[in-house]
């Protein structure tokens, strides 16, 4: 027989009571200075009440449950004796509890391991699945619009424009997206991709080239990301550390904020170095499908490169430009490449140049 | 005659408050509630939030008795879909408005998203305030929520109006009159509270704190937090019978300085898996520095309150960072 405290449900007046712990049920003999009286919990109808301590509480019944609570005295021991197995003293929790340090230690260390993995490895990963399956017509008005938010941070050439569009159009090309070119000013080397199809050249780079057989070179570069979503996948790549990171500090208002500010300077990450050597390649690929001489793209690096100041080289996560041209002088000898002129991309050259 | 009361006779308990609750304690059902939620790929997120509030809950005592957590992972569950599906709806519109084409659309949702989530913020308040307090008891006696959709709505969008005229100035007033109608319609079984503060104090204790922070560099600004947790606490009073108390802490600068420095090189140096630590930490630091002054009786609380078990925006109340409890 326990001492304990016997409460009603009705009201927080606590009454002094004698707990006995029967096979098939809990008696219960409360006393108060006006009244007494008895009650039998059965089992099933006992509340399961974990992270009990020195003072166990056990809650029975339907709204507004009775309750008892007893101090120590060996209760909880001789609870998990009489009802071994009862449901309502099952536990994972207080299983894991009792575990002490080494097993928090141990579990803490695991828990640390899988989130780093995860979030840095899985679901960056997940969310560049997720958008590889993006329909093809919402990664083009994606791609449409933060073009449109970025051209207006530019100055656009609209001759040069026209006429890289029409060289393009005199190219073969194989793209899931159409692809649209806008030349700006611009004193930096450089072009980027963006999702659907959206392709920004800077006139620096054009005004470098001394051969068409670059542009093409570059184009089927910047082509290749289109084609591999690499600027869609770098993009769900960063968002998803916000969504992760907004969703472990409870925060999904903060995405919003960051969304609506970084819209527009999403198009300017960094590919892996993968990425950039794929795309190599396909600029490569694009040389060879229409006949020109793959050097072009060997040339186009070695424009990148001259423009590159020397101490970038030690920082830069890129690629080196060195290590690109080896690569690409490799792929040049392994494969047999036929060239023939090309009379409508040179007069279109010869346009754009003339400018 | 002095002995003729029996030896059952309980003391008459005093109203102290305590929270027992210990780090490695909460670490070890949070490793339990991670591992689930990777497991289930975060369906398990409901569940884990219940076990939580059961261990914080257990673990403070009133008068010697500890509260009661009762919702289920079930309820919680059903209330996180329901809440998931509404801030789906929001973002749908948010993302749909940065993505299209043209520029009046993306105002537009926008300003859809922005007073979507704004309309939702007191929808989210009375949805949890009925359904945490409807589920906490002590000693079998639950709490309650009184308040109206109504009421909170008025409250919320008339004290924002002139909180956005005065150019955020008012915010001090609003905070106050939104406790005053959270708080109001609290119960605890017969026992009622309220929220006596003002906000024109609660205006000058930031104006102090703003200015005496920038004047020490920084360093007061954990007496400026001291002082606004203070007035929070200090301002909640509790009528049972006719008779008043109401809440008093007594936490200083020193003990908030202590508890925040502490609290953020045990989230740098474990790389956030201290987190049950800083939870524990600052219940105690708040709990355990808060009693309650006057003639409250701890054991002549009746019940009073109906239950209700809709858990809707117990979790939309979460995603939107509203602490109010
Ligand atoms: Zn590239």
């Amino acid at each position: 027989m326990f001492e304990g405290k016997f409460y009603n449900g009705r009201t927080s007046k606590g009454m002094p009571a004698f707990i006995t712990l029967e096979p098939n049920h809990i008696h219960i003999v409360w006393q108060t200075d006006a009244e007494s009286g008895t009650e039998v919990w059965l089992l099933p109808d006992i509340h399961q009440l974990e992270f009990n301590d020195a003072t166990t509480v056990l809650e029975y019944g339907k709204f507004p449950r009775q309750s008892i609570a007893v101090f120590e005295q060996g209760f909880r021991q001789a609870l998990e004796q009489q009802y071994r197995g009862a449901k309502f003293l099952s536990s994972k929790y207080n299983s894991f509890l009792k575990t002490g340090v080494k097993g928090l230690v141990l579990g803490g260390l695991c828990l640390l391991t899988v989130a780093v993995v995860l979030f840095f490895w899985g679901v960056p990963a997940l969310a560049e699945k997720a958008a590889a399956h993006f329909p093809e017509d919402y990664e083009h008005a994606m791609g449409e619009s933060l073009y449109n938010r970025v051209l207006e941070g530019y100055t656009v050439d609209s001759a040069k424009t026209v006429a890289l569009q029409a060289y393009l159009d005199a190219l073969q090309v194989q793209s899931d997206f159409p692809i649209r070119v806008t030349v700006v000013e611009n004193e930096v080397v450089n072009a980027f991709a963006m999702p659907g199809g959206f392709i920004l050249v800077h006139d620096a780079i054009l005004d470098k080239m001394e051969h068409h057989e670059e542009l093409a070179g570059l184009l089927g570069h910047e082509i290749g990301h289109v084609q591999m979503r690499h600027s869609t996948k770098a993009m769900a790549r960063s968002l998803s550390h916000y969504m992760l990171l907004s969703v472990l500090f409870g925060d999904a208002s903060g995405i919003s904020a960051v969304i609506i500010d970084n819209a527009s300077s999403l198009y300017s990450l960094e590919y892996s170095r993968k990425a950039e050597t794929d795309s190599d390649k396909a600029g490569l690929r694009l040389l060879a499908q229409n006949r020109l001489d793959p050097k072009g793209m060997v040339w186009l690096m070695e424009r990148l490169n001259s423009d590159e100041p020397e101490f970038l080289k030690f920082v830069s996560t890129h690629p080196r430009t060195d290590d690109r041209i080896t690569a690409l002088n490799a792929h040049i000898k392994e494969n047999k490449y036929k060239t023939a002129p090309n009379p409508a991309l040179e007069a279109a050259w010869a346009e754009l140049k003339g400018e | 005659m002095e002995q003729t009361s029996t030896v059952l006779e309980t003391p008459v308990s005093t109203p102290t408050l305590a929270f027992r609750g210990k780090g490695s304690e909460l670490f070890s059902i949070q490793i339990v509630n991670i591992v689930l939620m990777l497991v289930t790929l975060g369906l398990y997120y409901p569940w884990a939030k219940a076990k939580n509030l059961q261990y914080v809950y257990r673990k403070t005592e009133l008068a010697g008795s500890p509260f009661t957590f009762h919702g289920t992972g079930k309820e919680m569950f059903i209330g996180f879909i329901k809440g998931l599906g509404i801030i789906a709806v929001l973002y749908g519109v948010l993302f749909f408005g940065v993505f299209s084409h043209d520029l009046t659309i993306y105002a537009v949702c926008v300003l859809a998203f922005f007073a979507g989530v704004s309309a939702l913020i007191p929808v989210a308040i009375h949805g949890m305030m009925r359904y945490r307090t409807s589920r906490t008891s002590w000693r079998g006696i639950h709490m309650g929520y009184r308040g109206t959709l109504g009421s909170i709505f008025k409250v919320y969008f008339v004290n924002l109006l002139l909180t956005i005229l005065t150019l955020g100035v008012y915010g001090a007033w609003f905070t106050v009159n939104l406790r005053k109608e959270v708080i109001g319609n609290l119960r605890f079984g017969n026992a009622r509270f309220s929220f006596e503060g003002d906000g024109g104090d609660l205006f000058l204790l930031h104006l102090k704190g703003y200015f005496l922070t920038l004047f020490t560099l920084g360093i007061y600004v954990f007496w400026y937090a001291k002082d606004i947790i203070n007035f929070y606490i200090d301002n909640v009073f509790i009528e049972q019978d006719g008779k008043y108390s109401r809440l008093d802490s007594s936490l200083t600068g020193a003990q908030y300085l202590k508890l925040a420095l502490g609290n953020m090189f045990i989230m740098v140096f474990t790389l956030g898996l201290g987190y049950s630590w800083v939870i524990t930490r600052t219940l105690s630091a708040i709990i355990n520095n808060c009693e309650i002054l006057g003639e409250f009786n701890p054991d002549e609380l009746v019940q009073t309150e109906e239950e209700y078990k809709n858990a809707t925006f117990e979790d939309v109340a979460d995603m939107l960072d509203i602490g109010i409890v």
